[in-house]
């Protein structure tokens, strides 16, 4: 891949998903590009540049947009968050909810661990209000690919074994003859899977007492972070939570939303959604 | 410089295969372990009556004594409970898992392992 060809695809994906990929991360685009060159038969990554150039916006377009994005995640990933969560935000969220409804978001949430990990946590816990609650989580992720295999929550022999002790696998899933392992029904019921991209406005998502989008903006461009912020914020419930990676900051970015003052390292909207606005 | 001697914890590889025992033992190694070795379950009980090792690593299919009974006998020692153990198998379907954790052992890695793996497991027990 030459130098043109990089800038081509490096602007596809900032366009196309609000991901920045520096020149030299460019072995990702090939790595990540790979398996639909195979699938098209195409010898290069200029060849797929000139098919998704003669046909803008057309599925293929779309696919090695998604294929650009990172999948990388494990079980329990950055689990001091899923664990305030779990044990103290959706408590007392649950204690104040009037109809005993708590709905969940990981944006960006790829093959489902960060949304199976807290339906596991949830499913464990003894916290009598939150037990009494419903708490839905919904997964999101551009990548449709991820989202099916999300949806069909099966993983495989490394994926179990990273992040997840031997108690939590052999509670929450079961063996299939593939060697790969089923998630619980009971978990499963607990998560929705959609297709969605971070850069489109979330009005068809609902709205949110907790949105998850851990690692996922630090990869954007700056204008295309404050856009999905903006996206997200705009979901959130009044007393609604937005938690980022532990990384990530949301300063500087967005104006409306500031850091809660109760739960650190987690944001919330000061203004009206609609007053929410992207910082200059 | 990684610290030496009693300071370090220890990790004693319990397995018929040389390979296997050089492999973990470079990772658990870079997880600033003091790395110990049998090739069976009667070797490895006499490390364990010389000096109990902070963490085993166990395989269940050994000349010998296997994996199980090792285990059985181990928790039965004075001393024995006091070891971590991680059994590491191909016997992976969850009835040989829960007879391994059921008999006493603390975790399980399912055999192939990689280095992420044992790192995760090993910090599941708490030992990193």
């Amino acid at each position: 891949m030459d130098e043109t060809a990089f800038q081509e695809i490096a602007e596809l994906a900032l366009q196309g998903s609000g991901q920045s990929i520096p020149p030299e991360k460019s072995y990702l685009v090939e790595a990540r590009l790979s398996p639909i060159l195979r699938r098209e038969g195409f010898a290069e990554v200029e060849e797929l540049l000139a098919c998704i150039k003669a046909r803008p916006n057309s599925k293929l377009s779309g696919e090695a947009v998604a294929a650009l994005t990172s999948k990388q995640t494990h079980f329990f990933s950055g689990r001091p968050a899923l664990e305030q969560i779990v044990r103290h935000i959706l408590p007392k969220m649950a204690q104040a909810s009037k109809d005993g409804v708590l709905r969940v978001w990981c944006a960006g949430g790829s093959s489902g661990q960060e949304a199976y990990s807290l339906a596991m946590m949830l499913e464990e816990s003894d916290d009598e209000a939150l037990n009494g609650a419903k708490v839905e989580i919904l997964s999101t992720d551009i990548c449709d690919k991820i989202t099916a295999k999300a949806r069909a929550g099966r993983f495989g022999h490394f994926d179990v074994q990273k992040g997840l002790s031997i108690q939590r696998l052999l509670s929450h899933f079961s063996r299939l003859d593939t060697g790969d392992w089923q998630i619980s029904k009971t978990l499963a019921a607990r998560v929705g899977f959609r297709v969605h991209n971070l850069m489109e406005e979330a009005s068809g998502l609902g709205l949110f007492d907790v949105i998850l989008c851990r690692n996922v903006l630090s990869g954007m461009a700056r204008p295309k972070r404050s856009q999905a912020l903006l996206n997200l914020a705009r979901q959130l419930t009044d007393n609604g939570l937005l938690i980022l990676g532990s990384d990530e900051t949301a300063n500087g970015l967005i104006t409306g939303l500031a850091p809660s003052k109760d739960v650190r390292g987690a944001y919330s909207r000061k203004v009206a959604a609609d007053a929410l606005q992207t910082a200059a | 410089m990684p610290v030496r001697g009693d300071a370090m914890k220890s990790c004693l590889i319990v397995d018929d295969s040389r390979v296997v025992r050089k492999v973990a033992g470079r990772i658990i190694q870079d997880l600033s372990f003091e790395i110990l070795e049998a090739g069976d379950g009667v070797q490895a009980l006499e490390h364990c009556r010389k000096k109990m090792p902070d963490v085993i690593l166990l395989d269940w299919n050994m000349p010998v004594m296997n994996g199980l009974d090792f285990l059985r006998a181990l928790r039965r020692e004075s001393g024995g409970t006091k070891p971590v153990v991680v059994f590491c198998s191909t016997e992976n379907d969850p009835e040989h898992i829960g007879e391994a954790m059921r008999s006493g052992a603390n975790e399980f890695i399912m055999k192939p392992f990689d280095a992420d793996i044992i790192e995760s497991k090993f910090a599941e027990v708490g030992l990193v």
